[in-house]
């Protein structure tokens, strides 16, 4: 089947708008050639189907067997986010993929935030034991009449209170910190893990199914 | 709705997913071990050869992680066809990765027809 210019016009703009869901997620290069493989694919399907009974409903056919836009890009970022992520358990990776996952689903959502609080957890008790020998008499923990109130570093610290802690709590906060950012990484591969797995079984995303012959 | 969450949950449902995509990458670096294919052709090579299909959204990511890895050369070749398609084969890192899967393959699968034999239900 060739496509006239209506036809033409209706494949850019499925590939336009799988181009757009896949650059929230994708290197520009990646989403580029994802895009040049699909319109690959999809012009081979056009040129071996029939216009029948109309070039149109022929090409809505083809498209729709490939999926909606965005849940093939969903599905391929999904893919290569979560895949990198796990294989080199960086942390750059990670994010992506939680990013991916809260942006396209509830479920994901939450995860995600627990792993935003996990990392600024790991990274403020960092950050506190490196400002404490700039600023020693602002940063540790703020006690008031003995009941701890706060960790961290202080510009104004609340009234009555002290600063607790001299510079023996900087390995403290560095252990802390760096065991909130492994727990929360390892909690966030093996979620990928189960994600992955999870997302094999669902129906919105088939894979490698049965033909029933 | 509640009978499908039954289903979903099925240990069987579930063990059949798990050996599906343990065996899809191996059918992907087989299919393309011999000759060299496009996603498309890949994706009716599968079909054909065996009762099982893939589709554009599962077979594209793959590839493309495949080849990041090294694992498969991509090459677009736009002589043949109005629109290029881009071709897939074995890298030579390939072909090793191939050979020690089929390896734990074939060791594997002898290894559960032995147990399928001694429980005599060949």
């Amino acid at each position: 089947m060739k496509l006239s210019e209506a036809g033409e016009a209706r494949v850019r703009g499925y590939l336009f708008v799988l181009g757009q869901s896949l650059k929230s997620f994708l290197p520009r290069a990646v989403v580029m050639d994802a895009v040049q493989e699909l319109e690959s694919h999809i012009r081979e399907r056009v040129d071996e189907a029939e216009a029948e009974p109309d070039e149109r409903t022929a090409l809505e056919r083809v498209l729709q067997e490939i999926g909606m836009p965005q849940r093939v890009a969903q599905a391929y970022s999904a893919e290569i986010t979560i895949e990198e992520a796990i294989t080199t358990g960086r942390v750059a990776p990670t994010v992506r993929a939680f990013w991916n996952l809260a942006s396209t689903s509830l479920l994901g959502f939450f995860p995600a935030l627990g792993l935003l609080l996990g990392y600024m957890l790991g990274f403020a008790a960092l950050l506190t034991a490196l400002l404490k020998p700039v600023f020693p008499n602002n940063t540790g923990l703020a006690v008031v009449d003995g009941v701890p109130r706060a960790l961290g570093v202080f510009s104004d610290l609340p009234e009555g209170a002290v600063i607790w802690g001299g510079y023996w709590i900087m390995p403290i906060l560095i252990a802390l910190g760096l065991a909130a950012l492994i727990v929360t990484q390892r909690f966030a591969t093996a979620f990928l893990v189960w994600w992955r797995a999870r997302r094999g079984k669902s129906a919105e995303f088939p894979g490698w199914v049965s033909s029933g012959r | 709705m509640k009978k499908k969450l039954i289903e979903a949950d099925n240990p069987l449902d579930k063990w059949r997913e798990q050996l599906r995509r343990g065996g899809l990458e191996l059918a992907i670096l087989l299919s393309v071990s011999s000759t060299p294919r496009y996603g498309l052709e890949i994706i009716r090579y599968l079909q054909e050869s065996t009762d099982l299909v893939v589709t554009e959204g599962t077979i594209y990511p793959i590839l493309g992680r495949l080849t990041r890895s090294g694992v498969v050369d991509a090459e677009w070749i736009s002589e043949e066809t109005p629109h290029p398609r881009k071709y897939y084969s074995l890298s030579s890192q390939g072909r090793r990765s191939l050979d020690k899967m089929l390896d734990h393959w074939n060791s594997y699968r002898s290894k559960i027809d032995h147990l399928v034999e001694a429980a005599g239900r060949v």
